[in-house]
């Protein structure tokens, strides 16, 4: 079939396949190639930002004045305070301008610095899905592999099937019902966790710190289980392949405890390509958190952007897609860097 | 190799789990730490300080009074800033806020306020007349201060500060709200540094100097709003010593944080569901607090929408211009169905333009005159106006097509999509289509006049002339390119007329009468079908809370009231109250149900690995 | 290709049988992964379940006018899960919801797979300029946000099931994109091809007659997997209020759901049936594409 001998879910089956390095090639051509590719995407995604929401109906001025009275004139000013009276191919030069030097324009419905508003969101998002991340990838190299090392049992059997039942049940329902028996409480079952938010406000020094945490568990345990699955499968995969080679048979023969060949030789080589699975994960998860972070009114990036649809506050729109897109394509570009470096069998 | 392979070592993938929690921990603390911008003199102890909470779902657009326009903004605005006058607890009327007295002059154009004398600023200075003028002059003079509250300013002439006493506006025409003028005072040796109004948000240094009955002490976006009480405030300080706003953006969230006792009170935007109530009902320690609501719910059809200059533009159905047909449309909308079925008995039947709890200004049509549910009179009605039903049953315009109106409903209204289902049914059994528009910001075809009909709600103010002028010809957009204050373009010559004749009525029972005239004609015109005053249903714990004035005081709301007497006025519960024990319990639960499920993940590593082991050897 | 033989039935046919054997081949290979079988199995009767849904549900359940309980009614014998926040029946609505969402995922997955198929077949036969821009394209739509680039195509255009198809389907392409690519290179070079276009067959005869046929089986793997995420895709944007409010699906339900406070209110029962639908149907085609892709490249190992 296809070369990608990798995952077995639909989204990013090619590309966890990791880049191919053709043997001619130096890393430092293929490096210097793989960031003018990067830098390429990076003002693609700045382009589309700005047309992309120029399609959501509503004229902004309008929607910021609604329901008050204001002349033609007062209209004007605002449009010419927000850059909006110029011809479009102006303000799209100024926004790609200002864009390059880090500056986003103003938020229109909090009239603060949109780069303001990310910076004031985005440690919260990071918090969760930075959590959430390593936990989910842990477990699913540690799973995926027990799987793959007991393929065919029981327990693999048990093991990927809840897998793939996790991962096909919506997050937000999840995260719902997470709340309803741990949060709520159910019957005799008393609520032990926040319901929502990131912390109850006036703590300090440790206790904030705890109470962070507290916040954390129900979004954290909703995210790790819809996600861990597919770093499971691919893992299981990847070893799957792994397990038919000579070098590993050798190993057995030679004596070597099963535990130590899956250890030293089988789980590095297969966890290349989860490598690239990895990284490409990490830069998804930071956009993918948005349903998570509405069940949990968590304060991220997610419901920001949610929010700024609705106006549609377009600089904090355009701001918050590009982070949104740039995050995937920095770890996207992080991988196919990385990832000759690990595989010996790529020449550099 | 290595001892790694034996087998009293930790197990890998336990270490594998520890090591990724401990990364988890360090990045949680590593990350939170220098997260925490809250003054932390907030919680200085555990001294039995009482904290009343309050979940809120909107964001905060600005915390300048200047340029904040959300209720939530606004209404922390009552709470750290006095205003002029302010609205009796019980019956509504005007009392003394910042000024202590008001009169007009007998040409009616110039108004003279007495400023208190014992206001002081939360940094010590004296609140004066100077204040005050120099708000008003700024918003006057200021385009980006008249951001907000620059229609209160419209008709002014002259504000000028005689006295540190004695404030004097004068008036380019009468008007009869000036004692309903909705304006913070800001501390002018605090703001006149401020540069650019347009830009100033007035939230990076707290506490925020004010002489409401509260002090901003520090906020974070969409985590929390935290108010001191302001123990000097001339009419006597809160009884809890801090009051914070903690957000929950979904309102279910809230809910089980009252249950838990997270927080004292809830309000739901606009209000907790039929469901939430019911099941808060059987609650302990939690009162529902089920009261008649200040919104009015409505249809509203879109009469032709034009522009002062004549210029029509939009496009609303023109068999909407017939009063008939109007008039049947309502006719066909179950009202007491909504009540029982959309609400739940959380609302009161619609009549007039303004609610039952604004006694003085509520209007009722009487029996004859009534557009009571009647589908077979509607039907009649339509037939009468030359809109027949085709071989399909469908009723077919003047154009000879079958006619399909297209609602505007709010998508974040759930109200809104229940109604628009039930529309569709009834008003198809009339032969009338319906496509819902539902749309997360309504305002561009709104403003632009493409729909025919729309839900429409205000919140309406004791002194109602706001949501009576926005259906005057004066409302209207002077060109198509405007905006205008108008609701749905309405413009009546007769209404106009009433209008004009209540905002010079400096008597209030004058007035009063003339208000109720003008509901009169605006149901007969049949453009705003009032169908339903929501209640405004909320909750709050009775084991943090001892008492809270509602408003009005018989059977009123307490959150979004015109006036901070809700939060001033609430009286702690003697039970410990503060939301602290519950939270720290709850840490403690948490952490130790954390802990079992890592026990009981390390232990399913361990025995797995022995099985493995075991099965080798 | 050798087609020659002297007793050799018409071409048409000959293809037919070889068709036929080959389908034959993949359903005696199929039947051996059992997970795809119990896929397979459950999708039958959610099929059966939606097609047949007119006889024994009928429209008459969404009406909220002829709602024959009270509103948010517990289980009981005459609603086996209870009403919804109109007093519907709630087990009418999750089955007459089976409809919109199925149809929505189904529809979604097939747009999704046309477009990565149509680019993948064209960019891989094609090569030069053409190929470079669209997988140049392809690549940037690989990198765009899934849920945020359909969120905000959903805001875009208004609100009905013609949405959100197209915003899932717009947004899901660029892996069938690349994959059929792949697969079109390695058919192109084999040796058949290079004889039919010597025989003058024209790019449309290449790409219709003989590439095509050979990423077939692909795509259906590839479409089976897309359905799964087309239909948590649709519960998704209905639950952010993006989808048509007036259409009955699950995603909507739950949106319902939650809109009328049944999460802190702890009506379960209004909650739950929509959410185990939707999971269990996603899973379902999720097993029954693994189950195609073990049996088309049986290297992957995935199911066995």
């Amino acid at each position: 079939m296809t070369a990608d001998a990798t995952p077995a879910l639909v989204e990013d089956r090619q590309r966890a396949a990791g880049p191919r390095v053709r043997k001619s090639s130096a890393y430092p051509r293929y490096l210097a190639g793989k960031v003018a590719g990067a830098a390429v995407s990076l003002l693609a995604v700045l382009v589309t930002s700005f047309f992309l929401f120029r399609l959501i109906p509503g004229d902004p001025v309008k929607t910021m004045t609604g329901g008050r009275q204001v002349s033609a004139e007062q209209l004007a000013a605002y449009r010419e305070e927000f850059g909006l009276d110029l011809p479009l191919w102006r303000q799209f030069t100024d926004y790609c301008g200002k864009a390059l030097t880090g500056d986003f324009g103003t938020s229109y419905q909090f009239r603060a610095p949109v780069v303001d508003k990310i910076t004031e969101a985005l440690p919260n998002t990071l918090l969760l899905t930075g959590t959430a991340f390593v936990l989910y990838t842990a477990l699913g190299i540690i799973l995926g592999t027990r799987s793959a090392w007991r393929h065919g049992r029981l327990g693999d059997r048990v093991n990927t099937g809840l897998a793939l039942t996790l991962y096909s049940i919506p997050s937000f329902w999840l995260g719902l019902l997470l709340i309803i028996v741990l949060s709520v409480g159910i019957g005799p079952l008393p609520g032990m966790f926040p319901t929502g938010g990131m912390e109850s406000g006036g703590e300090e020094g440790f206790a904030y710190v705890l109470d962070v945490a507290h916040h954390l568990v129900l979004p954290v345990v909703t995210l790790v289980a819809v996600e861990y699955g597919q770093t499971l499968l691919v893992t299981r995969s990847a070893l799957l392949d792994e397990m038919g080679s000579d070098y590993l048979t050798t190993a057995r023969a030679k004596g070597l405890r099963d535990d130590l060949v899956r250890r030293r030789h089988a789980v590095p080589n297969a966890l290349l390509p989860t490598v690239t699975l990895i990284f490409i994960n990490l830069g998804r998860t930071v956009a993918g958190v948005i349903l998570v972070e509405t069940v949990f009114s968590w304060p991220g990036l997610g419901g920001l952007f949610y929010q700024a649809l609705s106006v549609p506050d377009l600089p904090l729109v355009q701001g918050l897609f590009f982070v949104f897109a740039a995050a995937v394509i920095l770890m996207n570009t992080l991988a196919d860097l990385v990832y000759p470096l690990l595989d010996p069998r790529v020449a550099r | 190799m290595g001892t790694n392979d034996q087998k009293r070592s930790l197990p890998h993938g336990l270490r594998l789990v520890a090591l990724a929690g401990a990364a988890a921990l360090t990045l949680t603390a590593g990350l939170a730490t220098p997260l925490d911008p809250a003054p932390q003199q907030a919680r200085a102890a555990d001294d039995g300080k009482k904290v009343l909470t309050v979940a809120v779902a909107q964001s905060v657009d600005s915390l300048s009074p200047f340029l904040a326009v959300r209720l939530l903004s606004t209404s922390i605005h009552r709470l750290m800033y006095e205003y002029l006058t302010n609205y009796d607890p019980k019956d509504n009327h005007a009392i003394p806020g910042l000024a202590t007295k008001w009169e007009p002059s007998p040409d009616k154009l110039t108004w003279t306020y007495t400023i208190r004398a014992n206001s002081t600023w939360s940094d010590g200075e004296q609140a004066t007349a100077e204040d005050a003028a120099w708000t008003f002059n700024k918003m006057m003079t200021d385009t980006g201060a008249a951001t907000a509250n620059g229609s209160y300013v419209g008709n002014f002439r002259k504000v000028t500060a005689p006295s540190p006493t004695k404030l004097v506006i004068e008036l380019k025409k009468p008007q009869a709200t000036m004692a309903a003028l909705d304006v913070p005072i800001v501390p002018k040796h605090v703001w006149e540094k401020v540069s650019d109004f347009s830009e100033f948000n007035n939230d990076k240094s707290f506490p925020v100097v004010g002489n409401g009955p509260f002090v901003l002490s520090g906020y974070k976006a969409d985590s929390y709003v935290r108010l001191k009480a302001n123990k000097d405030f001339w009419r006597g300080s809160p009884k809890f010593d801090e009051l914070v706003f903690r957000y929950y953006k979904d309102q279910d969230a809230a809910v089980s944080a009252l249950r838990k006792g997270e927080v004292s009170f809830v309000a739901g935007s606009p209000s907790l569901t039929p469901a939430q109530a019911e099941s808060l009902k059987g609650a302990d320690d939690i009162q529902v607090n089920d009261a008649p609501g200040r919104r009015f719910y409505a249809l509203a059809t879109n009469p032709g929408a034009k522009a002062k200059n004549g210029k029509k533009f939009g496009d609303g159905h023109p068999s909407l211009l017939d009063q008939r047909v109007r008039n049947a449309l309502f006719r066909a909308v179950d009202r007491e169905a909504i009540i029982d079925k959309v609400f739940r008995g959380h609302a009161v039947e619609g009549e007039g333009y303004i609610p039952p709890r604004f006694q003085d200004y509520f209007w009722k049509p009487s029996a004859d005159r009534k557009l009571a549910y009647d589908p077979a009179e509607a039907a009649r009605l339509l037939d009468q106006a030359g809109y027949k039903k085709n071989g399909d049953g469908k009723r077919v315009g003047k154009d000879g097509k079958p006619i399909t109106y297209r609602v505007l409903c709010h998508a974040t209204d759930p109200n809104d999509k229940a109604v628009g289902k039930y529309l569709q049914e009834w008003w198809g059994e009339l032969g009338i289509g319906v496509r819902l528009n539902c749309l997360d910001n309504v305002t561009d075809p709104w403003l632009a006049g493409t729909y025919d009909l729309a839900f429409d709600g205000w919140s309406v103010n004791p002194d109602p002339d706001f949501v009576l002028s926005i259906h005057t010809c004066g409302a209207l957009p002077a060109t198509p390119k405007d905006t205008g204050a108008t609701d749905n373009f309405i413009c009546d010559k007769k209404y106009d007329e009433l209008y004009a004749r209540q905002l010079t009525e400096y008597d209030p029972a004058k007035r009063a009468d003339i208000v109720k005239q003008m509901e009169s004609r605006l149901y007969d015109l049949g453009y705003m079908n009032v169908m339903a005053y929501p209640n405004a249903v909320e909750a709050f714990r009775t084991d943090q809370i001892k008492s809270i004035t509602t408003m009005p005081a018989k059977a009123g709301n307490i959150y979004g009231q015109d006036g901070y007497w809700s939060w001033w006025s609430a009286v702690p519960a003697d039970s410990g109250g503060s939301s602290d024990n519950a939270s720290s319990t709850g840490v403690v639960v948490g952490i130790v149900a954390g802990l079992v499920i890592l026990g009981g993940l390390g232990a399913f590593a361990a025995m797995r690995r022995r099985a493995t082991a075991e099965e080798r050897e | 290709m050798t087609t020659t033989a002297e007793t050799a039935p018409s071409p048409r046919a000959l293809a037919r049988q070889r068709r036929r054997a080959s389908v034959a081949r993949f359903w005696r290979q199929y039947r051996s992964e059992r997970a795809g079988l119990y896929g397979l199995t459950v999708l039958a009767l959610c099929a059966l379940l939606a097609l047949f849904a007119p006889l024994f549900v009928g429209s008459d359940v969404s009406s909220v006018t002829d709602a024959p309980g009270r509103p948010m009614q517990s289980p009981s014998a005459e609603f086996p899960l209870g009403t919804d926040q109109f007093g519907r029946d709630l087990l009418g609505l999750v089955i007459w919801g089976s409809r919109v969402s199925l149809l929505v995922g189904l529809l979604a997955a097939v747009l999704s797979v046309a477009i990565g198929t149509l680019i993948g077949v064209t960019a891989g036969h094609f090569k030069g300029w053409y190929a470079t821009v669209m997988m140049r394209v392809t690549d940037w739509f690989l990198v765009m946000p899934t849920l945020v680039l359909a969120i905000a195509l959903a805001t875009v255009m208004s609100r009905s099931l013609t949405t959100t198809v197209v915003a899932i389907g717009v947004t899901t392409w660029p892996t069938t994109a690349r994959l059929v690519r792949a697969q079109t290179l390695a058919v192109e070079t084999r040796p058949y091809i290079e004889r039919a276009q010597a025989l003058g067959g024209g790019h449309w005869h290449v790409m219709s007659r003989h590439v095509l046929p050979n990423v077939m089986p692909l795509v259906l793997a590839q479409t089976t997997l897309i359905i799964s995420s087309a239909i948590l895709a649709e519960a998704t944007l209905a639950f952010l209020g993006l989808g048509d409010p007036t259409v009955v699906s699950w995603g909507g339900l739950l949106q319902d759901a939650r809109e009328a406070g049944a999460v802190s209110a702890g009506d379960w029962w209004y909650l739950v049936p929509p959410g185990i639908a939707i999971a269990v149907v996603a899973l379902a085609f999720t097993l029954c594409g693994r189950a195609v892709e073990a049996v088309l490249n049986p290297r992957l190992g995935v199911s066995r």
